[in-house]
């Protein structure tokens, strides 16, 4: 079931115009950047990305920048802060009549889980309580990808990272729940496999005043350990076994954009990365991977229990 | 001492092949040490590793400029001059390259230290199924060619080093089978001591004002003077007959290394495809191929 459209159909009514340029030193295959690469075209040339330490700090590496708008560097805990400032000084500057406001810039913090789950999130949840007017894009590739990939507050039950060897004994925050619980006007999960669904999301927060939350899974084959050929189709299969739900909440209210009609079984996800390979060699955790099985059942059980909330 | 330089692409596994001559060494009874660059780049990009081998405690530290044996596990980084393949090859003893036959290398490429060859991506090929993950061949390569390592250390090393990394037993084994056949096809380097410069005096680099050393890029979009092109093994092909013009290529490529001509039609971009390959999975008719980078571009 996919909720109906309003502003992108299919693919070809995405923007063809790129604003993130390639040859820049991210992975080959970084679900991250694709992410990025796609919001970034709907939101349009006028931004200011605010981008907290990570992955995607080494986007850009003195002295080039694949970004064609701007780009202002904070440590991991301060981009929602940094985002603060950058919106302040550019309202001071229209108000003095500095700034044409239709030269006014778009502020997104661009940060990864190990920022928004862990260090960032008193800063975040901070703006969210000013009702700062900003954009937030998490690229979500569930631990510390970029120092050689640590355990973060995001890293799934059982995924091994370099610092939970035998597989996370914790399961992640929800994090879209976190940000819900303060009543942002939006907040939404999205994938670099649904293009669309993506497209319409921004599109769909644009005119909101306050902060407006994306938060992707950002398939990572470098730190999840699969061919980047891949990238798109573990994308995928995240969303068609239930693990990553497509939804968005607007003032809170919760409305899934997209509920696969036949859920397929969660090992299908978990098997072709390597971050789970101990899950099934040398022999099956079956109480583990019953325990993963049960956790997506039970979040989906009471969203298909609404006969026509979604539709 | 002997210095060792391996050079490789992220994902090739020239850090892992480091650390394995490094614990093959040590096992042979040798002060050791191995490192390897961190870059800003990643996966496909440029890689650079370094072990260290003597009778005596090990001074020396940082980047080897000046190396007694090179290791080249990709050659298509001789293209590439930034990634210094070549760089002190007038002290080294011998270069090792990843082919079949050297000589054309080493005539298109004026290589100077005696070369030694073997192929060992079609052997990692012919026993794991897949063309990249050399640690085991290049690290035997560079055990080989040092002269002082046993193929029991060679051994034990594999065996070390891949149980921090949590592959499959079945894996280990061959990579094990990998390493060992490396080895046994092998001579090892004759290897003269060449008296090293002496090492540079340390640079004081004077304070400045933040506001004016703070690094700035006043330009926007100039990631693109960077052509990545260079980290593919293998180029996505596109058969226009077959092209639908659905798009769906043009949206997923990570990069934006794909543009759309006026007819709908994908062209790629490669100057810049990191050859991840996604184009290829994602078309629905199958209108994008695999091509093998021999060459580089």
């Amino acid at each position: 079931m996919r909720v109906k459209r309003e502003h992108f159909r299919s693919p070809k009514d995405l923007p063809v115009v790129e604003y993130v340029t390639p040859g820049s030193p991210l992975c080959a295959g970084c679900g991250g950047l694709t992410t990025l690469r796609l919001m970034h075209k709907v939101l349009g040339e006028n931004v200011v990305v605010v981008n907290a330490a990570g992955c995607m700090t080494l986007m850009a590496v003195y002295p080039f920048t694949p970004l064609k708008s701007s780009w202002l560097y904070t440590t991991m805990g301060s981009a929602a802060a940094g985002a603060q400032g950058v919106r302040d000084a550019l309202d001071v500057l229209i108000e003095r009549g500095k700034l044409d406001a239709a030269d006014d810039l778009q502020v997104l913090v661009l940060a990864g889980d190990g920022s928004t789950y862990d260090m960032g999130l008193s800063a975040t949840s901070g703006a969210i309580h000013r009702g700062l007017n900003f954009w937030y894009l998490c690229y979500d590739n569930q631990a510390y990808g970029n120092t050689g990939f640590q355990m973060s507050a995001a890293s799934p039950l059982g995924s091994r990272t370099a610092t939970s060897h035998s597989g996370a004994v914790q399961r992640r925050k929800d994090i879209f729940e976190l940000w819900r619980a303060q009543r942002p006007p939006y907040v939404a999960t999205v994938s670099s496999h649904d293009a669309v669904d993506l497209a319409e999301k921004v599109e769909r927060a644009r005119g909101l005043n306050g902060p407006k939350l994306f938060l992707s899974l950002a398939v990572c084959p470098t730190g999840w350990g699969f061919d980047p050929e891949l990238s798109d189709e573990i994308a995928k299969l995240a969303i068609e076994t239930g693990v990553w739900p497509l939804k968005e909440a607007v003032d809170g209210a919760v409305r899934h954009t997209y509920v696969p009609n036949r859920f397929r079984p969660v090992e299908e996800y978990l098997r072709p990365q390597h971050r789970f390979a101990h899950l099934f060699e040398p022999q099956r955790d079956e109480e583990l991977l019953t325990r993963i099985q049960q956790n997506v059942d039970d979040y989906w059980a009471p969203v298909l229990a609404e006969p026509v909330a979604n539709a | 001492m002997i210095r060792i330089r391996f050079h490789g692409r992220g994902g090739h596994g020239v850090k892992t092949a480091s650390r394995i001559l490094g614990t093959a060494a040590f096992l042979a009874g040798f002060e050791t040490q191995d490192s390897p660059v961190y870059g800003a780049e990643r996966r496909g990009a440029a890689v650079t590793a370094f072990a260290r081998i003597s009778e005596t405690p090990i001074r020396e530290r940082g980047m080897i400029a000046q190396p007694d044996l090179i290791v080249l596990a990709d050659d298509t980084l001789l293209n590439d001059p930034a990634a210094g393949v070549l760089v002190g090859q007038e002290t080294a003893s011998a270069i090792f390259l990843n082919a079949a036959d050297p000589a054309p290398l080493v005539a298109q490429y004026h290589i100077a230290p005696p070369a030694r060859a073997f192929d060992v991506t079609a052997r990692t090929r012919e026993l794991l199924g897949r063309p990249s993950a050399l640690s085991a061949g290049v690290a035997s390569a560079a055990a080989k060619l040092c002269g002082c390592i046993t193929e029991a250390n060679l051994e034990a090393a594999v065996r070390e080093e891949f149980s921090h990394l949590a592959v499959s037993p079945d894996a280990v084994t061959k990579n094990v089978e990998i390493a060992l056949s490396v080895f046994a096809a092998l001579e090892p380097a004759v290897l003269s001591d060449v008296p090293r410069a002496a090492t540079a005096e340390m640079a004081r680099v004077p304070y400045v004002d933040p506001v004016l050393g703070a690094s700035t890029v006043y330009n926007s979009g100039n990631a693109e003077q960077r052509h990545t092109g260079a980290w593919r093994v293998e180029r996505p092909v596109i058969d226009a007959g077959l092209c639908t013009r659905c798009g769906l290529c043009f949206v997923e490529c990570p990069d934006g290394a794909m543009s759309l001509d006026a007819t709908g039609l994908p062209l790629v971009d490669y100057d810049h495809c990191k050859g991840c390959m996604i184009c290829s999975h994602v078309c629905p008719v199958d209108a994008i191929t695999h091509q093998p980078e021999t060459a580089a571009w």
